[in-house]
């Protein structure tokens, strides 16, 4: 899923000797396994996954292992206490009416991504590369989340608010839900949720809210327009958005509780961090699930609700993939299924919910999945909103167990097809820097993709990887070429020297390395790398598609389960679970499956830099009207706020860190991007890459910004939350740009 | 009169300091690199130990040709930089700039080291 530790990197010169300290790595922890040229099938697992426990199983007795996955959900895994929801036919969804996200008002921002297509493109103008060196501060709003004493930093906001006509929504990173006025950023009206700390999972981040206007209640109605939000404890909630209380006619008093089904958990083990799409007035929901936990983790099943009612319509569970009911008695949706973490895109025309899936619970090690998850996972699945079903799915990685799961929102947009006749397609980018784009009807590639060999020696045994992987070679490809000892870095030769080392003494046989347990194994692009959560920005004027990516390879090792508990590795829901037992991103117990994982950056743990050469970061344009060519690429992100030691080096140097957050473009000629760990947002020509404006955020900008138009002018708008595992400063607040004489 | 500190006088001293530093240096090159040549990587390290040990050493006993190994290793340092990574700054930058820093604080020293041999001969102790 996504992240933990730092990747805060760079520069500076300076003569400064690292200890003599051998290699930390762990020691050889068991035997590795026979290298294998056998073709496995779609899977190991058997059909309908009976190596999953069944309530006859015992419990394992280990305090390093969790409880049994048909243990009853503890009362206050459903943190509202809401009694469950009821079911309806999808076919008895009245019929929506046209949403402001399918075509928002000129200086609106009606969805995450601005509309239903996601192409994060305002058609403002005003702002433009000639004017953009004057955008001044036009307002702050402070959220009121972040780490009081006593708590550990979780957070990251990455809030992108939503601009419908007289106001701006917006959520806190624990999910209390906002109006502001988009000119002053005075509060109209707040909703408290009451989240609790322990609710968060890896991190406290509230993506968005979703706009929603209802047939069925009359406008001038309390909820004709509502606020949707899925929450870190797994409510998805629907509020008035003229006045911020609670729609009584949607699920529980204007709640429901997205727990239901989902069987045995504790808080922050499964959350919401996006906002739902709603296709044909289904409201689609997707979780993300705690990585590295245990390989019965609760299920990553997508459901459909009506977005009137809120009641039950659907679930796609990978394992059930004909039954679509809601789990009764002590059943739960089936476990340890692929999870989606990233936001998904709906179509209105086609009926079909876009799904960017993740991988199986425990993501290093494949061989207990079944054929069906290994058919979804690390794929755009297609769900038909009326049944549940999908009606296509291309997967980027074949049996992932690199974390490449998809956390970047698919982008619709129409490429030229063969007979002049626009095709619809939709844009997934990867974190393997490779972009698929398809046709949205079918799920074939618009652009060539090729399955090329992927050589796996040495895999571990009873857990073959897959001959080959697919390249979409029609795109360039958001990546630098294989990592060789040469490109190891450092600031002198003796950290350079430790990192040659360290690259001599793991596995690496390039992109598709497995996993490895007698030593370890560079993993590149890492799960941190190519295009993540930010996604992608496309001006359908220009045909000029803005990407933003990482190059942050990691460091990881099998251990076998003696060296995991000696590691005091142990799922989230272990009753003797305490945090740094094992997290998302970092090390991880894998319970239930014969190894735990260790994971790290590619770095020099000492001096806390990384030991590939920089950049770490990119930014790059594509002109996806004539032949997809890179119109210009630099590296993105400042050495100001990073050095070694975690030290600020203050150097204007645009060695390109690691960012998070995504881009918009403007029909200004504008691109607005904050995401590197340098903590400035910053203003670049769309078609030069020169960076027009710059200024310095009050927390890191890890979040998508967002442009609209109030009272005549055009505003900008960055969440600043921060982020934990990026290691940039946390802040509560909103900061809205505009040029000067507009200050609200 | 300069100052001295025994019968040595500080320049002396920092002299061997930075000897001391070199031998560290040109020990952790040595064991480092003989791990790194054997693991397949390159041999530079564990050479360019063996000149910077050698140099640290002669440079702690006072001799001229400590600093002139050292001044070697530099030399050797920049031509294999150079014929991996080419003129690229970003990639010269730790192959050679702490080498570069610490070869200017060598040559300096070669003027005191010059001093110390020439006491010696006056002492007949070479």
């Amino acid at each position: 899923m996504r992240r933990s530790h730092l990747l805060a990197t760079a520069a500076c010169a300076t003569l400064a000797w690292a200890p003599l300290a051998a290699n930390a790595q762990f020691a050889p922890a068991g035997s590795g396994g026979a290298p294998t040229s056998t073709v496995p099938g779609p899977g190991n697992g058997s059909s309908g996954n009976s190596f999953e426990p069944t309530e006859n199983t015992p419990a394992s007795k280990s305090r390093f292992s969790g409880p049994s996955p048909y243990a009853p959900q503890a009362p206050g895994v459903n943190a509202a206490n809401l009694p469950d929801i009821g079911s309806m036919d999808p076919n008895d969804v009245p019929q929506m009416v046209p949403q402001q996200s399918a075509n928002p008002a000129h200086g609106d921002w009606a969805a995450y991504g601005h509309d239903d297509s996601q192409m994060r493109y305002s058609p403002l103008s005003e702002i433009t590369p000639q004017n953009a060196d004057q955008l001044q501060v036009a307002f702050r709003y402070h959220t009121g989340s972040y780490p009081r004493p006593g708590q550990v930093n979780k957070w990251a906001a990455e809030t992108t608010p939503i601009k419908v006509g007289d106001g701006l929504y917006m959520c806190s990173a624990q999910n209390d839900i906002m109006k502001l006025d988009p000119t002053t950023g005075k509060e109209i009206w707040r909703h408290n949720i009451n989240e609790k700390y322990e609710s968060i999972p890896y991190t406290a981040a509230c993506k968005g809210v979703t706009y929603f206007t209802s047939s069925q209640v009359p406008e001038g109605q309390p909820c004709h327009n509502r606020i949707l939000e899925g929450t870190l404890d797994m409510r998805l909630i629907a509020v008035d958005a003229a006045t911020g209380n609670l729609c009584e006619g949607f699920g529980n008093g204007g709640q429901v509780n997205l727990m239901q089904g989902l069987g045995e958990s504790v808080p922050g083990f499964v959350s919401m961090t996006t906002p739902p799409p709603i296709v044909n007035g289904v409201v689609v929901v997707n979780h993300e699930v705690l990585d590295g936990q245990r390989r019965w983790a609760p299920s990553g099943v997508i459901r459909g609700y009506d977005a009137e009612s809120g009641k039950f319509l659907w679930a796609w569970d990978v394992n059930r993939p004909n039954d679509h009911s809601q789990p009764t008695g002590n059943n739960h949706y089936s476990r340890g299924t692929p999870n989606s973490w990233a936001a998904m895109t709906g179509d209105n025309a086609l009926g079909l919910v876009y799904v960017p899936t993740g991988n199986s619970a425990s993501d290093y090690y494949s061989a207990l999945r079944s054929p069906e998850e290994n058919k979804v996972s690390s794929a755009v699945v297609a769900l038909d909103v009326k049944t549940g079903s999908p009606r296509w799915v291309f997967q980027t990685v074949h049996k992932d167990v690199w974390d490449y799961d998809i956390g970047s929102q698919a982008t619709l947009m129409d490429m030229p097809g063969p007979d002049g006749q626009p095709v619809p397609a939709l844009i997934m980018p990867t974190k393997r820097g490779q972009t698929f784009v398809l046709d949205r009807r079918d799920g074939k590639p618009i652009l060539p993709v090729e399955e090329r060999p992927a050589p796996s020696p040495g895999v571990i045994p009873g857990d073959p990887r897959t001959p080959t992987q697919p390249w979409s070679t029609g795109m360039p490809a958001l990546r630098v070429p294989d990592l060789k000892e040469t490109d190891m870095w450092g600031m002198s030769p003796i950290d350079q020297l430790f990192c040659r080392i360290k690259f001599r003494r793991a596995n690496y046989v390039g992109e598709f390395t497995p996993p490895s347990i007698d030593k370890p194994w560079i993993e590149y692009p890492g799960y941190n790398g190519g295009s993540d959560w930010g996604s992608m920005s496309y001006d359908p004027q220009s045909g000029i598609l803005i990407a933003n990516w990482n190059i942050t390879p990691m460091y990881d090792q099998l251990v076998t389960r003696k060296k995991a508990d000696e590691l005091g590795l142990m799922p989230i829901d272990d009753p003797n679970y305490k945090p740094g037992g094992g997290g998302a991103e970092g090390n991880g117990a894998m319970d239930g499956t014969p190894y735990g994982i260790v994971v790290t950056p590619f770095w020099d743990q000492y001096t806390g830099m990384m030991c590939n050469r920089p950049p770490y970061g990119m930014i790059t344009a594509i002109d996806m009207k004539h032949g997809q060519k890179v119109l210009w690429q630099h590296p993105l992100g400042t050495a100001r706020a990073n050095g070694p030691w975690g030290l600020p080096t203050g150097l204007p140097w645009e060695i390109g860190t690691p960012n998070n957050g995504g881009s918009v473009v403007t029909a200004g000629g504008v691109v607005f991007i904050a995401a590197a760990t340098d903590n400035q947002i910053r203003a670049i020509d769309e078609h030069t890459g020169k960076v027009v404006w710059s200024a310095v955020l009050p927390g890191g900008g890890q979040a998508n910004p967002m442009t609209y138009e109030a009272n005549g002018h055009q505003y900008v708008a960055i969440m600043a939350g921060g982020h934990h595992f990026m290691m940039t400063p946390v802040s509560d607040q909103l900061v809205v740009y505009a040029l000067p004489d507009h200050k609200g | 009169m300069p100052t001295t500190y025994g019968n040595r006088t500080l320049t002396e001293w920092l002299t061997l300091v930075l000897g001391v530093v070199i031998i560290l240096v040109g020990l952790f090159f040595v064991i480092g690199g003989a791990d790194l040549a054997m693991l397949g990587g390159s041999v530079y390290y564990v050479l360019c130990g063996i000149l910077l040990l050698a140099g640290g050493v002669f440079m702690v006993m006072g001799r001229t040709l400590g600093a002139f190994l050292y001044l070697g290793a530099l030399a050797y340092t920049w031509i294999w930089s150079l014929w991996e990574v080419g003129f690229s700054p970003v990639d010269l930058l730790p192959r050679d700039f702490g080498p570069t820093l610490l070869g200017i604080l060598v040559a300096l020293t070669i003027p005191v080291l010059r001093r110390m041999e020439t006491r010696r001969t006056l002492r007949g102790t070479v």
